[in-house]
């Protein structure tokens, strides 16, 4: 178990925000090298160390750039080097530094890459077998290739939204599809583009080995949405807008054939619980569960064709019951039966759920123990870790995420082998450093304004910051 | 398309890959395999994948080859079939399974355990097998064994709970993708364990669940939990802010500021006077006149349809959104100048542009070169062609309903 499957491996991660950073995470997780590559300067530096926040206690602190909860999930096991790419220095820096390296993931827009110097074919002549991932909204061709863009706008741009959405209630009063789009939302493409970064990322590798061959993956954000609604278009390519399954798919949280299927209200605020009755026996084992065997031979339920048709009614009757009881109740009281049920838990419940804490798929950091870490003052915190686990592979969390330039010495120093003269004079000229240039320390809404301003749904005064378990310790 | 039986240059040619995976979760992981060039070999029960019986069809009709999610999440594979529950039917496998580099499957724990799929009875057979398996939950754990659809695993993953509006119920994903996130989580895992072996020469058990793969989405809501106790929640009610679905006249989009943009130029762009007011120049002041914002932005908007609306905001470099449907999405001039689209010809569902996946590689393969299997259309190639049986064995097996 002491060999990971990237031991060997260094990747510099020249990214910034969600999707691409996540995917050098994972690369760290699995045992590369990861060096963050990134500025002082808070106009170029990552946003996730500037504006996403969350910070202990609400409180930025004044290494703010440090603290930040999604930065240190995002970045968590890299190592960083600054360097401000507007000098000649430091762009030479990097082309060395490329030539001792493995992979690049970067996600500037294709222009900005290419007038560093930096893009594909500029790096290739330094490292011939190199495997780059460049990941933007469009891709590197085409005429929307140097537009801006980012998750939350590019979602429903690729379509998810012509699939999803609320009923709403017709004419005579029931429920029918709706017209109005809707969003996964959380950045939800982002994840797609860095699931979809790691497997190009693999597969190349695996080629390398093979060839010596390296690639250059023009990853475009847009495209990679557009093929996680593959029915949906080919439904639209075979049968164009004729098909009744096409018109009717903002069907909320029903299902084209399972019923009942829907999301209910349960006991306690903002609290629900999914269920699917995906044939006649589960239908039985759900009526059971409701304490209502009579439905099982009401004729208005009988079969499954009935009741599609009744969903209103049925759905009435599932809400009169499950909303006197607790979400953990229904889907221990369904699942006895055999009937798909679970709560829609927040992260407050996800974080004590016994099975995901049994699993170990929280991964905890000591951050006081960081390696690589001043010891920002985030003691001990949990973090979601990866949806698989390899037998032969002991795959975690290895770091926190690093503070700004502490590699600077190892990577000029004892990659590069520039002396400290040289390393001294880039400090001096701003081309390297360890403090943010500029910025200053963002504001602190009280969660109580949180609440009100609808960022978030509410809060706990009491709650254990090291598992982020609820109540006292 | 490629004609039938051309394999392509990929990266993973030369590895083998058998999907005895249903409907979408390990049999997109395989698919995502063979687009990279692996060979994968798509093994059936004699009655069918069940995704074969789920709709919409190709022409609206049920039939077993006309499923659009059958032929989507199954091309460039090879089809077999064959009954696990048979002895004669293990003796197959076991044969398809010493020639091969990866199985993955999404059986439930009791099932893959009944049919002798276990991880340990798999190795015994070929110790270089990496064996995937994608389950709701996870092979561990106590859930492990629980019944669960897409929306469940949704739910208990944290996704659901921050999909929709703050005064509705949570809302359900589009088509199935927790599905889609499982298989290509597996898919890199799986090519994690490949890589792996080429220093170790040994296979391996990778243990996929797919509600924690969704829940490794929750990269804010956790934080925002542990660092302060807060919840976050589904967005507000629609329209009460930026970066949000909003109507135009044709249909939705979304404005941002975000980008390298002040705030002036979105005014300038949706062209309505008063939104140059200063009071929305900051963020901090968009907060605090939020209604009077979001009046004015509805008002400016309905001037607007919108591509019209995007194909500016692009050119201002702001980063706006917009609804589109598929046919807005077949319709769309940069995906057809990315070459997005390949016709694929199909035996019985015919002919049409599916779309193509995956980033675009410098070298390297990334393309549909076979449609979708019928149902045991390479029997003959594969059980006599690569394993020796003979065609009187072939019909002995039909009619013994193992193929």
């Amino acid at each position: 178990m002491t060999d990971l499957p990237l031991s060997n491996i260094r990747v510099l991660d020249m990214s910034r925000v969600f999707a691409m950073p996540y995917a050098g995470a994972y690369l760290a997780d699995l045992g590369a090298e990861v060096l963050k590559v990134e500025s002082c300067q808070v106009q170029f530096m990552d946003t996730t160390r500037t504006l996403n926040g969350p910070y202990p206690e609400n409180d930025p602190g004044e290494q703010y750039w440090e603290r930040g909860g999604t930065y240190q999930t995002l970045n968590r096991g890299k190592r960083s080097l600054t360097l401000d790419f507007r000098s000649d220095d430091a762009l030479k820096i990097v082309k060395s530094l490329v030539s001792l390296s493995d992979i690049v993931l970067e996600n500037f827009t294709p222009r900005v890459m290419r007038r560093f110097g930096l893009d594909y074919p500029n790096l290739k002549a330094v490292k011939p077998d190199l495997i780059m991932v460049s990941n933007t909204g469009y891709g590197h061709s085409g005429p929307w290739s140097e537009f801006g863009a980012m998750a939350s706008a590019l979602e429903s741009t690729h379509g998810t939204g012509a699939f999803m959405g609320y009923l709403e209630p017709g004419p005579g009063g029931q429920l029918e599809p709706g017209d109005v789009p809707n969003k996964i939302g959380h950045s939800y493409t982002d994840f797609l583009a860095s699931w979809t970064a790691q497997l190009a990322v693999m597969a190349a590798l695996i080629h390398r080995a093979k060839t010596g061959q390296g690639v250059w993956v023009d990853l475009a954000m847009y495209q990679v949405g557009v093929s996680y609604i593959g029915e949906g278009m080919l439904d639209y390519a075979f049968n164009g807008r004729t098909n009744p399954g096409l018109a009717s798919r903002r069907i909320g949280n029903r299902h084209r054939f399972m019923s009942p299927h829907g999301c209910y209200p349960c006991r306690g605020e903002d609290q629900w619980v999914t269920l699917a009755v995906r044939d006649d026996s589960e239908w039985e084992g759900f009526c059971q569960a409701l304490g209502r065997p009579e439905l099982a031979v009401d004729r208005r339920f009988a079969l499954p064709l009935d009741r599609h048709r009744h969903q209103d009614q049925l759905d009435e009757i599932i809400t009169a019951w499950t909303s006197t009881h607790e979400s953990y109740h229904v889907m221990e009281s369904m699942q006895l039966r055999g009937v798909p049920a679970a709560p829609v838990v927040n992260a407050r419940q996800l974080l004590a759920d016994p099975h995901f804490r049994q699993r170990g798929f929280f991964e905890a950091v000591d951050h006081s123990n960081d390696p690589c870490s001043e010891n920002p003052g985030l003691g001990r915190k949990e973090y979601v870790g990866r949806g698989w686990k390899m037998a032969a592979a002991d795959i975690k969390i290895r770091a926190g995420a690093p503070t700004l330039g502490e590699a600077n010495g190892y990577v000029l120093g004892g990659l590069l082998g520039l002396d400290q003269e040289e390393t001294q004079r880039l400090h001096q000229q701003g081309i390297i450093g360890t403090k943010p240039v500029g910025g200053s320390v963002p504001g602190s809404t009280p969660l109580a304004d949180q609440v009100e301003l609808g960022w978030i749904a509410g809060y706990d005064s009491q709650y254990d910051q090291s598992s982020g378990l609820g109540g006292s310790k | 398309m490629n004609p039938p039986g051309f394999t392509p240059a990929g990266f993973l040619n030369g590895i083998r890959v058998l999907d005895l995976g249903s409907h979408i979760s390990a049999p997109f992981c395989a698919r995502l395999l063979a687009d990279y060039g692996a060979d994968v070999i798509k093994v059936e029960s004699p009655a069918g994948d069940v995704a074969r019986r789920v709709g919409p069809f190709a022409g609206g009709l049920p039939h077993r080859e006309k499923s659009v999610v059958f032929l989507y999440i199954n091309t460039n594979k090879r089809g077999v079939t064959l009954d696990l529950a048979t002895q004669t039917g293990k003796n197959l496998l076991a044969g398809l399974i010493k020639s091969s580099d990866i199985l993955v499957q999404n059986l439930s724990p009791a099932e893959a355990e009944s049919l002798g799929l276990t991880y340990g009875e798999l190795a015994d057979i070929n110790p270089r097998l990496v064996a995937t398996s994608i389950t709701p939950f996870g092979s561990t754990g106590p859930y492990r064994d629980l019944a669960a659809t897409d929306i469940v695993t949704c739910a208990l993953s944290g996704l659901m709970y921050h999909s929709g509006d703050s005064d509705r119920e949570p809302l359900r994903n589009a088509l199935d993708q927790s599905f889609y996130i499982a298989g290509i989580n597996a898919a890199v895992a799986t090519l994690a364990a490949i890589f792996q072996r080429i220093i170790t020469v040994q296979g391996q058990q990778v243990d996929v669940s797919v509600a924690e793969c969704l829940a490794s989405h929750l990269v804010q809501p956790v934080p925002y939990y542990n660092y302060m106790g807060a919840i976050k929640g589904r967005r507000p009610v629609r329209g009460s802010g930026f970066e949000e679905l909003m109507p135009a006249r044709d249909g939705y989009v979304t404005p941002s500021v975000q980008g390298s943009q002040s705030w002036s130029t979105v005014a300038e762009l949706i062209g309505l006077e008063e939104l140059q007011d200063k009071r929305f120049a900051t963020g901090a002041g968009r907060i605090e006149h939020g209604e009077e914002l979001r009046d004015l932005l509805t008002q400016g908007l309905a001037q607007w349809d919108r591509k019209p609306l995007f194909q500016a905001s692009g050119e201002h470099r702001l980063v706006f959104g917009m609804a589109q449907d598929s046919q807005d999405l077949y319709d769309c001039p940069h995906l057809r100048d990315r070459e997005f689209f390949v016709e694929v010809d199909h035996p019985v569902a015919g002919k049409a542009e599916y779309p193509v996946g995956g980033p675009r590689l410098s070298h390297g393969v990334y393309q549909v070169y076979r449609a979708a299997p019928l149902l045991g259309q390479h029997n003959q190639e594969i059980y006599c062609g690569e394993l020796g049986y003979a065609k009187e064995d072939l019909v002995r097996l039909r009619e013994m309903n193992v193929i």
